[in-house]
């Protein structure tokens, strides 16, 4: 259908639409007109995504400005679902227009998912695929194919391929989904992947992950050449905090040092063999190096630019400092710096300290200075290439020591160091970890903020939403959340706090081991796997706890009773075996057999799985999801966030369980035909109920906060009961659905709002006659 | 489906009344008055509020019953050529899952009550049919009564089941291999069909079940499930798979009355569908009862009996109308069964409600010949129907009566 926000033609390529999605459109497009960042969030299964695009797209072919569009999400199949929704709305455009627009909709991911050199696809590891491919795409091996017809390179046809094409014209416009980009590459024997990313600049949207924007490793190679007015969008971004944290975040070992102590003798080897090879190669780099010109210089005739592990911002544009010139010289350094850190890991205590700090300790003991060590990074990547490595994998330690010099001599606010000698509280061999991590998720960010006009972070749970702003340290121009309308009540949301015995039931930790609160999370497990057609997915706040209760369910002979109604299935820290197993789930789910899936909140099951339909009828989340606050990476965090933001530890840590107990909950609505119940069971969540997403809290009535397991099973039988009646979708028509006149109605009425509002003194304006009908005949749809 | 009942209408209603209300409040006021939902609450509440009119009489609410009645049997009268022959595998579900009492007295004990009645409607309506029943048990399928057109047989066999304790798990592939086993030879002009009262949320297969649902289509078994508590995804797919992906044969009860709905509907015959449309000839014999004074063996059960049906083709003597004669494989029934069977193929038209007046042309049903009441004093009811054909009045019960059981209208039938 087809209609206008303000001035702004809209072209939806269904013939209905969900009121909520209008004013999420409506609400996207203030935001763009104003220029300045929202925070939205909109139900899981209303269609978001299908919204933001049809808008954005809309604005950018109807304004001069056509401003770009970059949409990054979180993961790969995500990705693909909305270059899919994206290739559906062109389609529809073009019917209506009656033309083809000049549009061109490209996706990105790694190399590993796109490679279609047989050589190299095979590789399993995203780094060595990316490795093996720089070996065969960059400019030096073709170099010396054509001036010297070396033999020992080799370049990818695929790549090569790609010149004979005219540069800005790689591909025909139109939206390429994954699956059809490989397709038309494999035709013409080009590189996908350097498809897409040298027509970056001539596309009109780009889908990709956060990383490619808030990872500096990537995103300078990658988004540089966005444009300043382009409209970034972040989907399924209630995370977006830790992702920015993440990127700049390392953690050491004791293995990884051992590897790149080896990794440092052997490039020492490498140094001589070249030495008496070819000599001429390092004695260039070193002039080039002694010259001033900063590795970046030197490389940049390269395919891909630097990677560093730092902002761009603070990326020095000097010349490399004088003693890791040479590179015998550096390796030198590099090893002297590495002693020094397994020195460090030896000490038997916790120990905590701040960058400046530890450079400062650094120095007193081996005169290593912050200069050099903020290029290590860079010279690290020059000298692998003037070396040609060619096998990386044997120098990925020493690369991520290299990224640690250079971060944490970057860096001073909103950093720590934290020694961890002991894997666990009662551990007695030593196995120390020393972790390098961001506290402020602001920094990773902050350049997008500032670069960008226009930021949309968006997700179907990011309540509450001033959190964000604050720490992300950010403004607004509108934060809404919006509800869902339904003509059936489609999701069932309860609070149990007790046991059919009354007893309250808590994952509290002084209490989460008592037997009879097992005993009673144990007997509402199996009363919800009687009742509970095919799936049911339950989350426990951690792998520990899960661990724990499980094997006192066994002793209790609970899981035997489960047994009888479901498959149990368990999520494992271990993708492949967490993957084998839902796959097991999966099929019971659609069989008949019905299962039980545990798994953790914050495990990748309840991230990124969908649990639509017969998949999740129940979703059971066992206890509060806080984060394990004896974390001393979390307990510098919460100090971090209330010195500086003023984020009291406790309204963090609240903040942080609810909003992964509200994303295990959304996982099983996927849809407005979708239904399913969502159970909250620990006392304490009957004083969260504000905190949940509008639209979860909207569907949770007061009657149900506070419920004991019996209740509890007796309104999900009835809900269960009146769900599996046929739908007239006639019912949601006007209410949950509008179709073109009864938005137009909608949007007229609005209008008379503003008008009255305008009039100020309350005059209710007058309507024609025939504006009048035409209002009270919609109005009784 | 082309009967709709009275639950889904009820809702229709509701929804539409809301609708027309403040669209905020649907948000807000999804419960109903005693907890529940609110439309469930309205789906009982014409047995529930039971009021005194001002008159302080309580005909006009019985009248308003009688209606909600009457709109049963409104039946959708488009003549549709539907498969009259049917073969019905009736599976019925005696795992442990039966022992919940949120049925009274328990699912079991109901579930056979309602069957023993549902065989009874469905002998009534569909004479010439055939029908099995199958238990699921333990994990296995056991046929607790062969499959034949005697509804005594199967009541018999239901009623000594119904004393047998559910337990086990069930086992839907198990089920409806069996009854793929006992439908096959069923001949290409009748229907096969499966009816299963499924009271459990889970199946334990030997195999895989979706290979079953496979060869079930190609074998185009209609299968139709009545869920006693939530809806399960499989036997939504088994249903859409088997009607054509038509969804609506797959129903989840709301409440024991609303079981017995479900099973009424079932009654009906399935409208033939559109792929299968081609006519064939049936052969059939007519066979005239024999009463003997020396017994002799009846080629059905091999027992030495006084009397029964002599099949015109091979003169052998059987029991019981209608069945296919064990010898020659001929349908063997009434002509009398065949009329009743009829009215599935044109079925009476609906009659009209008078519209209220304050004077009718007519005082008393043609039919039963009482007298009209007097309701032109509260005008909410004439209760006068009338056949669009002969123009005739009857009463409620007469129309309920001629439109369940006769199926031929007395006033047509006179000119
Ligand atoms: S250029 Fe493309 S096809 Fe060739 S190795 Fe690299 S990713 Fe693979
Ligand atoms: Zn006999
Ligand atoms: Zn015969
Ligand atoms: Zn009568
Ligand atoms: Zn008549």
């Amino acid at each position: 259908m087809k209609f206008f926000i303000d001035d702004l033609p809209v072209l939806f390529p269904y013939p209905r639409i969900y009121p909520e999605q209008y004013a999420y459109m409506s609400d996207i497009k203030k935001t763009l007109d104003v220029g300045g960042n929202a925070i939205l969030e909109m139900p899981s299964g209303t269609g978001k995504t299908v919204s933001l695009l049809s808008l954005t797209v809309a604005y950018q072919m109807h304004y001069p400005e056509h401003r770009k569009i970059v949409y990054c999400s979180r993961t790969m199949s995500e990705i693909e679902k909305a270059l899919i929704e994206l290739k559906g709305l062109m389609e529809y455009r073009t019917r209506e227009l009656g033309y083809v627009e000049d549009f061109r909709g490209l996706g990105l991911t790694s190399r590993k998912n796109l490679c279609l050199n047989p050589s190299v696809n095979k590789e399993r590891k995203g780094t060595v695929v990316d490795e093996k491919c720089r070996r065969m795409t960059n400019g030096l091996a073709k170099k010396r194919i054509q001036e010297d017809g070396a033999t020992d390179v080799e370049l990818c046809e695929y790549h090569e391929n790609l010149y004979e094409l005219e540069p800005d014209n790689l591909v025909p416009p139109g939206v390429y989904s994954f699956e059809r980009l490989t397709e038309y590459c494999k035709d013409k024997k080009t590189c996908p992947y350097f498809t897409i990313r040298r027509m970056i600049p001539f596309c009109n949207i780009i889908i990709y992950s956060y990383h490619y924007l808030l990872d500096p490793k990537i995103s300078e190679r990658v988004s540089q050449e966005l444009s300043k007015d382009a409209i970034v969008i972040f989907d399924e971004a209630h995370n977006i905090d830790n992702v920015c944290i993440e990127s700049l975040s390392l953690d050491l070992t004791n293995d990884m040092l051992k590897k790149a102590s080896r990794g440092a003798t052997s490039l020492n080897r490498r140094i001589d063999d070249v030495k008496k090879t070819d000599a001429k190669k390092l004695q260039d780099e070193y002039d080039k190096l002694v010259q001033g010109l900063s590795a970046q210089e030197i490389i940049n005739n390269d395919e891909d630019a630097m990677e560093t592990p730092v902002l761009s911002s603070d990326l020095l544009k000097e010349a490399v400092p004088g003693n890791i010139r040479r590179a015998e010289h550096f390796v030198a350094f590099l090893k002297r710096f590495i002693e020094y850190l397994k020195t460090k890991m030896k000490v038997l205590s916790v120990t905590s300290e701040t960058p400046t700090m530890f450079l400062q300790k650094l120095k007193e003991l081996t005169f290593i200075e912050r200069k050099p060590l903020r290029f290590c990074a860079e010279r690290f990547s020059l000298l692998v290439r003037t070396l040609e490595i060619q096998d990386i994998e044997e120098y990925a330690a020493l690369k991520d020591i290299t990224k640690f010099a250079t971060l944490v001599s970057t860096y001073e606010q909103g950093f720590q160091l934290i020694l961890e000698p002991y894997e666990t509280e009662n551990a007695t061999v030593p196995n120390p970890i020393l972790r390098f991590t961001c506290l402020d998720a602001s920094i990773a960010i902050k350049p997008i903020f500032e670069k960008f006009s226009s930021v949309i972070i968006t997700s179907g749970t990011i309540s509450p939403l001033d959190m964000y702003p604050r720490m992300l340290d950010f403004e607004t121009v509108i934060q809404e959340s919006y509800t869902m309308t339904l003509a059936k009540k489609s999701f069932l949301p309860m609070i149990i706090t007790k046991g059919s015995d009354q007893v309250a039931i808590s994952s509290r930790f002084e209490i989460r081991n008592d037997p009879s609160i097992v005993r009673n999370y144990g007997s509402m497990l199996i009363e919800f796997a009687k009742i509970t057609p095919d799936g049911l997915v339950v989350f426990f706040p951690s792998y520990l706890y899960m661990e724990s209760i499980i094997s006192m369910w066994q002793s209790m002979h609970i899981l035997d009773e489960v047994w009888k109604y479901k498959l149990i299935l368990v999520e494992t820290p271990d993708a492949q075996e967490t993957a084998l197993a839902l796959e097991t789930y999966r099929t019971a789910c659609s069989n008949g057999r019905g299962a039980v899936l545990l798994s953790v909140a914050r495990g990748k099951v309840s991230e990124g799985i969908d649990f639509d339909h017969q998949y999740g009828r129940t979703v059971l989340m066992i206890g509060i999801p806080f984060q394990y606050t004896e974390s001393r990476i979390l307990k510098a965090r919460l100090e971090f966030l209330r010195d500086h933001y003023q984020i009291r530890e406790n309204d963090f840590l609240s903040f942080d369980a609810m909003r992964h107990a509200a994303q295990c909950l959304g996982r099983v609505l996927r849809g407005k035909d979708d239904y399913g119940i969502m159970v909250l069971a620990d006392r304490r969540f009957a004083r969260k109920k504000n905190q949940l997403p509008k639209w979860i809290a909207q569907g949770l009535s007061d009657a149900d906060v506070n419920l004991s397991t019996d209740m509890a099973i007796a309104n999900a039988k009835q809900f269960l009961r009146t769900m599996a009646q046929p739908q007239n979708p006639k019912d949601q028509e006007g209410v949950s659905i509008w179709d073109i006149n009864q938005l137009q109605a909608f949007q007229l009425e609005q209008q008379h709002h503003q008008l009255a509002e305008i009039d100020g003194d309350g005059d209710v304006p007058m309507l024609t006659h025939e504006e009048e009908l035409e209002l009270a005949e919609l109005n009784d749809l | 489906m082309d009967d709709s009942d009275e639950y889904i209408s009820d809702v229709e209603a509701i929804q539409v009344k809301r609708r027309s209300t403040r669209k905020s409040q649907v948000k807000s006021d999804l419960k109903g008055a005693n907890g529940g939902y609110s439309w469930e609450d309205e789906y009982q509440r014409s047995w529930d509020i039971v009021k005194e009119d001002e008159a302080g009489s309580l005909a006009g609410i019985v009248s308003g019953l009688i209606e909600s009645k009457k709109k049963r049997i409104i039946k959708n009268v488009t003549p549709f050529q539907r498969g009259i022959i049917r073969n019905l595998i009736l599976v019925i579900d005696m795992s442990s899952s039966m022992l919940e009492k949120d049925l009274r007295p328990n699912r079991h004990a109901l579930t056979i009550t309602n069957v023993i009645q549902f065989i009874t409607e469905f002998f009534d309506q569909n004479p010439i049919s055939q029908l099995g029943i199958i238990v699921m048990r333990n994990g296995i399928a056991q046929l607790v009564s062969q499959v034949s057109g005697n509804p005594q047989d199967h009541i018999d066999a239901l009623k000594s089941i119904k004393k047998l304790e559910p337990k086990g798990d069930p086992s839907l592939q198990n089920a409806l291999e069996m009854s793929r086993g006992l439908l096959l030879h069923v001949a290409s002009h009748c229907t096969r069909e499966v009816l299963v009262v499924f009271g459990s949320l889970l199946t334990i297969d030997p195999g895989n079940i979706h290979k079953t649902v496979k060869s079930l289509v190609e074998e185009k078994v209609r299968v139709k499930i009545i869920g006693l508590s939530a809806q399960v995804s499989i036997c939504k797919e088994i249903c859409k798979k088997t009607n054509f992906n038509d969804e609506s044969s797959y129903k989840v009860i709301l409440n024991e009355h609303h079981f017995k709905d479900l099973l009424t509907e079932a009654v009906v015959p399935l409208p033939v569908n559109k792929i299968n449309k081609s006519f064939t000839l049936v052969k059939m014999g007519f066979p005239s009862r024999v009463s003997q004074d020396t017994p002799s063996f009846c080629s059905c059960h091999s027992k030495l009996t006084y009397g029964g049906y002599v099949c015109p083709n091979c003169k052998s003597k059987v029991c019981s109308l209608p069945t296919i004669c064990p010898c020659c494989n001929m349908m063997l029934i009434l002509s009398t069964h065949l009329a009743r069977s009829y009215h599935h193929l044109i079925p009476l038209k609906n009659f009209e409600e008078v519209p209220v007046a304050d004077e009718y042309d007519s005082t008393q049903c043609f039919a039963c010949q009482s007298e009209f009441p007097d309701f032109i004093a509260n005008k909410t009811t004439s209760s006068r129907y009338r056949c669009v054909d002969c123009n005739q009045h009857f009463c409620i019960d007469c129309d309920v009566f001629i439109h369940e059981m006769m199926h031929n209208c007395p006033g047509c039938e006179n000119i």
